[in-house]
Formats: structure tokens, sequence, C-alpha cells
């Protein structure tokens, strides 16, 4: 029931603001949803560590501790987003960015419904057992947010949403083959023709048994697909586009949670190929892919002159780096990459809301128009803003060290040097980079505006997160360590 | 009537729908006309419903029918009136103009079910187990798939790229009806709700493009950069 | 061997008489199609009769070519016409090469009759003479994939044995490899025999004609042989893609019962396609020239496809 409820109360939420009338009883029953989701999602976790997995409606719908996890990071990341979009999109409309009340009102419509429709898709990715309902809710988060990408309706987000249909189309075919193709490798499996045949707890039961050559295409073909959702090199040229035209709120939950909600899909897949072919072969293109992906990051963050663009190629980065962890295979690896994940789902959003701050403070994205001084005109977003760039690079003491030195260390420890030294080499290149912009663009000298004043909503959700990052630099709670342990216990077997 | 229930007419009739869904699929590649495209499209959904249908029968599997419906509904009838309605809305011109040549386009269609062929039979092996029916158009589901995928990069406008989509999951489809007899029923229902609800949204996109850009060549849109 | 001169002459006759009824059936159906009266299903054979009994004019800047031409064409009509199985799967003449030599015995009769068009002397003849090559050159190829499709699933190119096994096996002419052979076979029939899509054969307009732009310079008795081979090589088409891909009710020998029932399912299936000619005829507009390789194209395409599926599927 838990579950059901789980997926509920974000519909609810998004059908509440289809009728609603008025801007203020949308964001209500935005912040409301968020947090009984949120809520619930704390639910499912304690349940999940008090009696192992969770399922529903026969199996239905299942919840282990990855999937836990994952819920758990998507629900805290809406709820920090929809306090933060209260303000930006209020700050949207009094700056004059849509025509007239009524059309804001739809845009107001249109943002608070679609989101926790969004929401709604993903937390249904980490809770379907079928892997083909899983895939229906993987498309779903594209349908629901095309149009949060083309928000704005200018030119631009047209041409970044058009991308993100199509070439996240393309992909999520591919996947859909894939799937089919896992679904045909166990049709020598007694009652493979029931609505079980496709569920994950099933096939992973019997993965020993699936079909090798076609698990093989399977999940080749579902690599691909999920990995254009997560932005994996070479599928990965809608990303910059799409998080730099969406509303930042927006931007920050497709940088986090659907990113999450893509690699969750390909671990389930990672999972049943590594039983049945062993771990060399699935691990080999993920570790290909995950290197591929900080290669081409880190010549694009060197010389990039967009802010929410420097955002993206670090997203591509990072989902580089969980590839690469997911793909050494071994008991360490996985515990880097849940750990990383976590780590990833606080940091990531945190720097789109600093982005967020200044990008409608400056109306621009463009370092060059920018010309810093983040840190004078608004010092608390400037100060967050590189304490967490910090962190995503990798920066001791943020948490992000840890999970990428259990990565290193699990990489030398499985003999994969050349990986390890690529790895190292683009990671220093991406931090000089990264540093390079965003030093520049928080210390340097700007051309003196004067400081603004506290705003309510952006500012404390943004300090908010920031208390969060650094709470678990230091302290990582002892049951969230224990849920990231159960998840990763989960991708190994045992 | 008794031949209906002859599991070797079966067999010729699905392989015969199977050839004239390729034969559809390369004729989208020759066709010029964008609505005679869409209309070819609805035709070969029409003949993967049949075939779906034409397994239902020979299997005696009841729930294919289903799968087999919802195609007619939704790929025969609902998705080819969205995108001719689409068509008459925007006022575009109606020919398409693919980036490689109509005759070169065939030849590498051509090309492309050979390759498919060759994937089939590398991980389909007829002899390994009995023969069943449908199994051998695994071949026609691979090239439908690569040929959606030429046709994606082959054209410019954007809604004959809606239609290359289309065309890539109606590969899908056939493989999911020759392989497994379909997928579990909740699945199919949720795909055929995303085939829906995408072709809607990727209409609106297309929609937009035209009115902002005065023009549905996707190789315009290129501001985004880096 | 008197059984073998029996079959020849038994084919021979039933060539010559049957192949202007047909052209005459066509005729009347296509009129009746349109509502009008037609001239009647004998009209070819009064044709014929007139023109044989007409003196002829011969252009003075013609040499043996044109005069040998009409007597060529209608004996390598014949004689391929001996090799196509009628009313039995046995043919009366097997040749080194079975369908490959009905090919090429068509195709000399076409090189002749260019050539018998150019030696005339007028534009006309030169016109139609290389209109008529241009669509050749496409035509024949897709004639031989078609003819190479079905061979291959027969393992021979020998017209019976071709044949034979498609009488074996019950549900072959529903191989996708066959449908397509077929569909390319009735382009390539439609090209071949000058009917709408791509010539008018009721008409002498200058812009469009193909066929009749290469023959107008002949007349009277030779006249009479052109179109009389022309009429058994539409029939031979016919029969080719009738008995290869539909052969139900065709006895393998030449029994005198068998004959009869493969006659009368003969008449019956001839019927059928002419009737499908006409369709094609009255429901086409002619394609413009230049788009008929096009159409070639296309019929070509469904040719290799054919061929493609043999080992597709």
């Amino acid at each position: 029931m838990l579950l059901l409820a789980l997926l509920a109360v974000p519909f609810v939420a998004a059908l509440v603001s289809v009728l609603a009338r008025t801007r203020r009883a949308m964001e209500t029953a935005n912040l409301a949803g968020f947090g009984v989701t949120f809520a619930l999602a704390l639910m499912v976790v304690s349940a999940v560590l008090a009696r192992g997995p969770v399922s529903v409606w026969g199996g239905f719908l299942y919840a282990d501790s990855l999937s836990a996890l994952v819920c758990l990071l998507t629900a805290s990341v809406a709820l920090l987003c929809a306090v933060y979009a209260v303000g930006y999109v209020r700050e949207d409309e009094r700056s004059g960015l849509f025509e007239d009340a009524a059309a804001g009102l739809w845009q107001f419509r249109k943002y608070y419904s679609l989101t926790p429709l969004f929401v709604c898709a993903m937390l249904l990715v980490a809770l379907a057992n079928n892997l083909g309902v899983m895939w229906v809710a993987i498309e779903g988060t594209t349908l629901t947010s095309v149009f949060l990408v083309m928000f704005y309706g200018k030119v631009t987000s047209l041409e970044a949403a058009w991308k993100y249909a199509i070439i996240g189309g393309v992909g999520l075919s591919m996947a859909l083959f894939g799937t089919l193709l896992a679904y045909y490798s166990a049709h020598r499996l007694a009652g493979s023709d029931t609505l079980a045949g496709l569920n994950w707890s099933v096939l992973a039961a019997h993965a020993a048994e699936l079909d090798r050559t076609t698990m093989r295409l399977a999940f080749i073909l579902v690599l691909v697909g999920y990995g254009t959702k997560a932005g994996l090199a070479p599928m990965h040229t809608w990303k910059p586009d799409a998080y730099s035209e969406a509303p930042v709120p927006a931007a920050a939950l497709l940088s986090s949670a659907l990113l999450n909600c893509a690699l969750y899909g390909l671990i389930r897949f990672y999972i049943l190929a590594s039983r049945c072919l062993g771990a060399e072969f699935p691990g080999a293109l993920l570790v290909l892919l995950g290197v591929l992906s900080m290669g081409i990051a880190t010549p694009f963050i060197l010389l990039q002159r967009n802010l929410r663009r420097l955002l993206a190629y670090s997203s591509i980065d990072q989902a580089g780096i969980m590839a690469i962890a997911l793909g050494l295979g071994s008991k360490l690896g996985a515990l880097a990459l849940m750990l990383h994940m976590t780590f990833h789902s606080v940091t990531k959003p945190l720097l789109f809301l600093c982005a967020g701050n200044v990008h409608q403070h400056f109306k621009t994205d463009l370092f060059g128009k920018i010309k810093g001084g983040v840190l004078r005109t608004m010092p608390l977003t400037g100060g967050v803003f590189l304490m967490a760039t910090l962190a995503v690079l990798g920066m001791p003491p943020f948490s992000m060290f840890q999970s990428e030195f259990l990565l290193v260390r699990a990489a030398l420890g499985g003999g994969h040097y050349l990986a390890t030294a690529l790895f190292v080499l683009f990671g220093a290149g991406i931090f000089g980079g990264a540093m390079f912009h965003v030093g520049g663009l928080v210390l340097g000298a700007g051309d003196g505006q004067p400081a603004v004043a506290l705003r309510p909503w952006r500012d404390l959700s943004m300090l908010a997160l920031a208390g969060v990052l650094v709470m678990l630099a230091f302290w990582l709670p002892a049951p969230l360590l224990e849920l990231i342990r159960g998840a990763a216990r989960v991708i190994t077997g045992d | 009537m008794d031949f209906l229930q002859n599991p070797e007419f079966g067999d010729r009739v699905v392989t015969l729908m199977a050839a004239f869904v390729l034969v559809l699929q390369i004729a989208m590649v020759g066709q010029r006309s964008l609505v005679m495209n869409i209309r070819v499209f609805a035709a070969q959904s029409f003949l993967l419903a049949s075939i779906a249908a034409a397994i239902a029968w020979y299997n005696h599997a009841p729930h294919i029918y289903f799968a087999a419906g919802m195609t007619v509904i939704v790929k025969a009838f609902a998705v080819p009136y969205l995108l001719e309605r689409l068509v008459d809305r925007i006022e575009i011109r109606h020919e398409i103009e693919p980036i490689v040549n109509v005759p070169v386009s065939i030849v590498i269609s051509g090309g492309l079910t050979l390759v498919a062929y060759l994937v089939g039979a590398s991980f389909y092996h007829p002899e390994a187990e009995p023969r069943s029916l449908g199994h051998n158009t695994l071949a026609v589901a691979i090239s439908l798939f690569l040929i959606g995928f030429f046709m994606m990069v082959n054209r410019r406008k954007a809604l004959t790229q809606v239609l290359a989509l289309l065309c890539l999951e109606n590969g899908v489809f056939l493989a999911a009806i020759c392989l497994t007899y379909g997928m579990p029923l909740i699945v199919e229902l949720g795909v055929f709700f995303d085939v829906l609800v995408g072709v809607m949204v990727l209409g609106i996109l297309v929609y937009r493009i035209r009115e902002t850009f005065e023009s549905m060549d996707v190789s315009k849109l290129r501001r985004l950069r880096g | 061997m008197m059984a073998a001169l029996f079959k020849v002459m038994a084919q021979l006759v039933l060539l010559l008489l049957l192949a202007p009824l047909v052209s005459g059936f066509i005729k009347t159906a296509k009129a009746r199609l349109q509502m009008r009266r037609g001239p009647g299903v004998l009209q070819p054979y009064r044709d014929l009769h007139k023109l044989l009994r007409k003196g002829m004019v011969i252009p003075n800047t013609a040499s043996w070519l044109f005069s040998a031409t009409p007597y060529v064409v209608f004996l390598a009509t014949l004689l391929a016409g001996l090799m196509v199985p009628m009313v039995a799967a046995d043919t009366p003449v097997g040749l080194v090469g079975g369908v490959l030599a009905v090919v090429y015995l068509l195709g000399l009769g076409r090189f002749f009759l260019a050539l018998g068009g150019l030696d005339a002397g007028s534009s006309f003849g030169g016109l139609g003479s290389s209109r008529e090559m241009t669509i050749a050159a496409l035509a024949e190829p897709t004639l031989m994939l078609a003819v190479f499709t079905v061979a291959i699933g027969a393992g021979s190119t020998n017209l019976s044995q071709m044949v034979a096994a498609a009488i074996g096996e019950q549900w072959r002419f529903l191989a996708p490899s066959q449908v397509l052979a077929f569909a390319a076979l009735f382009l390539v029939l439609i090209a071949e025999t000058g009917r709408i899509p791509v010539d008018n054969p009721a008409t002498h307009l200058e812009l469009t004609m193909i066929h009749e732009a290469m023959i107008l310079e002949y007349s009277g008795p030779y006249l009479a042989l052109i179109e009389w081979a022309a009429s058994i090589k539409q029939l031979l088409l016919m029969a080719l893609l009738i008995n290869v891909f539909w052969p139900f009710g065709l006895p393998a020998g030449w029994s005198a019962g068998g004959v009869a029932a493969g006659a009368g399912w003969l008449a019956v299936k001839l019927a059928v396609l002419s009737a499908g000619v006409v369709l094609v005829e009255t429901t086409n507009a002619k394609l413009r020239l230049f788009r008929v390789p096009e159409l070639m194209a296309v019929a070509f395409t469904l040719g290799a496809l054919a061929l493609a599926s043999t080992f597709l599927f």
C-alpha cells in the first residue's frame, strides 16, 4: 500500500494543479504533495530496512534497497526543487517573462502539473518490477519533461526540446528492443508467458539459465538506450541543450533524479547480464562508455562559456564516473556507485539552484556577460556555489571525495590501470576547467553591483541543501549507510 | 475452410505479410510525398496487426488479439489521422527531401536488410528448436529497425523524423510479436499509450517549430552548440 | 518421335490461334469496362486476315533487314512459345538454358524489331526504337531477377521442372519470393506488351507512342506477322506467369484428359489475368515518358527484393 501511495500522491498533486484556479493553490498542492511524497519515501526506506524487499499486487511493484534508495533521492530532490521553484517561477513572472496574467497562469499550471507527473514517472521507474513497465515509465519521464524543457517557448528551447524528444525517443526504442530480447532470452523457462515473465525479480532468480547470445544483444541495446537517457557519450548531445533551456528547478531534477533513474534501469539490466554472462562483458562496455563520457566532457568543460551548459557537461562526466563504478563489477565498485549516486544527488541540484540564482539575477548564463563578482553581489549564493563546485569535483572534505577514492581503489584492485589513469587525467582536466570558470564567476572583480537582499524561497532551499551537503561530509546517518550498503548488495547479489 | 486451420498455410501467410511489411518500408524510403508516406505507414501498421491476429489465431493465444486491435486503433488510425491533420494545419510543402537521393537510399535499405538478416541469423537458430510460427520474420523486424534509423538520419524535416521514429517502433512491435508472441498485457497497454502520447507531444513540437522557424527543416536548429 | 511432333504441332496451333483471341478479349473487356461496345473478340483475326491479303509499301531506303525482321521476330517468338508450358507442365521443345533461352529469344526478337524500325529511315522508327530499348534495358534485368528467384526456389532453370516444383508444394505461391516475383513480372508484362501506364496500344500519338512508332513503316503481311508475333509474345508471357505461379490444375504430361483439363484451367486463368491487365489499363493514366523508368525501377526493386527474400525467410 505504501508503494501505491508513493505513486498516487504526486499524481494527485498534478491533478489538483491542473484543476486549480490560482497560483497559490498550485504551489500549495505541489509543496504538500512533495512533502507527503518525501515522508512516504522515508517510510518505504524504513520498511525496506526493517523487513527486506517490499512488494504489492503480486510483485507488480517491488522495492528492495536499491529501489528505496532511488525513491528516497528522487523524493528529496523533488521536495527541495519544489520549494525553490516557488521563488523561481514567481521571479520569472515578476521579471516579465510571461506575456500577461493569463499566459502567466498557464505557465504556472504547466510547471506545477508537469513536475509532479515527471516525479511520479521517475518513482514508477524505481518501483516497477516488470522491466516492460519500467520502460514505459522511463518513456513517461521523457514525455512529461519535454514540455518542461520547452517551458519558455523560445527558439532555443524548441531546439532543445526537439533534440531531447527525438534522441530520447530513438534511444528508448532501442531500450525497448533490448527489454524485449531480455524477455525472449527467458522463453525456455517455464511460466515465462505470464505477466511475471518480464519481472526483474523472476528473471534475476533465473539469470544463469537465460539464453546467452540473446542476453548479450539485449544488454548492448539497453546500454545504448538507457545510456542515452543517462547522457553517456556519445549519446549525450541532448543534455547540455535540455539542461540550459529548462527552468532551473526542472533542470535540477533532470540532472540528478532522472540521471539516477536512467542509471537505475541500466543497473537492473547489468545485474541480469552479469549473472548470465559474467561481469566481464557488460563491465567492459560500461567502463568504455564511462571513460568516453569523461573524455568528451573534459574539453567542453575547459572551453565552456555558458554556466548551465558547464553543469550539464559536469553531469555527463558524473554519469561516466557512475558507469565506470558499475562496470568494475566488484563489491567495492558497487558501494562506490551507490555512495556516489547519493552524494551526486545532493551536490548537482545544489549547483543548479546556485546557477538559477545567478541566472535570474544577471539574466544570462554566459560567463563573458556576468563578468564575475557573484560573491560580492550575492554572498550566500556565491559561497555555496564555490563550496558545491569543490564538492562535485571530489575535493575533501566533501563526501564525493570518499566515493571517488573508493572507486579508484576498486579500479586498481580490479586491475583497470588504463581506465584509472584516464579517470585521474580527465578528472584533473575537469577540475581545472570547472575551477577556472566558477572561480572566476564567484571571486572575479565584477562590475560592482550592490548586494541583493535575501530571497526566502530560493535562498533558504539552497541553504538547506547546502546544509545537507556539509552534514554528509562529516556524518553519514547510520540508516542511510545501511540502505546504501543494501543497494550495493543488490548489485553484487549477496 | 479447413485450410484456415492448416499451420503450414498460416506460416505462409505470416511470412508473406512480413515480406509486404518490408516492401512497404522500402516504399516509404522511396516515396517522396509526405501524405503518401503517412498512409504507407498506416498500411504497414495494419499489416502488422494482421500478422499479430494470424499468430493469435494459429497459436490459440487470445491475448495477442488485444495487441492486434490496439495496433489497428492506435497506429493504423489514430496516429496517421493525427499526422495528416498536422500536415493540413501547418501547410507545408508535401515533398520529402532526403539527404541521400532516392535510388541510393533504396540500395542502402537493401544493404541494411542484409545486415539484419545476418544479425537475426546470429542468435536465432531454426534448426536448434522446433520451427515456430513467425520466428522467421525476425530479420524483417530488425531491418525495419535499421531502416528506421537510416530514415531518421536521412531526413531533414521534423515530421518525417517522427515517422522514422514510428517505424522504429513498428520494428520492435514486429519483433515482439514474432519472438515472444507479444509482451505482457500491461506492458503492451503502456507502450501503446506512450506511442500515442509521444506522437501528440512530437506533433505539438513540430507545430511550434514550424510556427517559429517558418520551416520544418531541423537542420536549421543549430543555435545551441558547445 | 511421333508423340514429340504431335506435341509441337498442338502447341503451335494453340499459340497461333489463341494469341489473337486474348488480344481481342482484352480489347473488348476494356471497352465494356469503359461503357463502350467495342469491336468484338474476333476483331484481331479479321485484322490479320485483311492485312495478309493487302499489298505492301516498302521504303526505298530500307535494306534486307527491313524484310527479314518480321520473319525473325515471328519465328523467334514462336520458338520461345514452344518452350513455355501451356496446357501441360511438359514443354514440346526444351532447349538448353530453359527459361533463359525464352528470355533471350524474346530479346532477339526485340533487337531485330528495333533494327527494323531504324532501317526504315523515318524519324518515328528511330524514336520508337530508342524508347523501346530504354524500357527494355530496365525490363529485361527485372525479368531475369524474377526468373532467377523462381529458378532458385525450384532448383532448376528448366521450365518443366520449375512448374513441376511449383505443383509439388501446396502453398508455394504464397511464399514472399514468389509473390514479389509475380508482382515484378506483372509489371514487366505491362511494359513488354505496351500496355497503359507505359505505352498506349490504342493510339498513334507521336508524343507518347513507343511500340507503334517503331513499326509505323510496316504494312500488309509484314505488319500482320509483327502484330501476330506481338500477341503471341503477350500470350507467352501470360502463360509463363500463370503456370509458374498458379500451376494448379496443370497436368504433368500430355494425356488426353489431362490436356483437356489443362486447357480449361488455362482459359480460366487467362481470363483472370487479362481482367487484371484490363483493370490496370482502365484505372491508370499513361505515365509521362520520363516517369516510365521510375516505374521500371519499382519493378526492378520488387524483383531484387524477391530474390533477397528467397534467402531471408
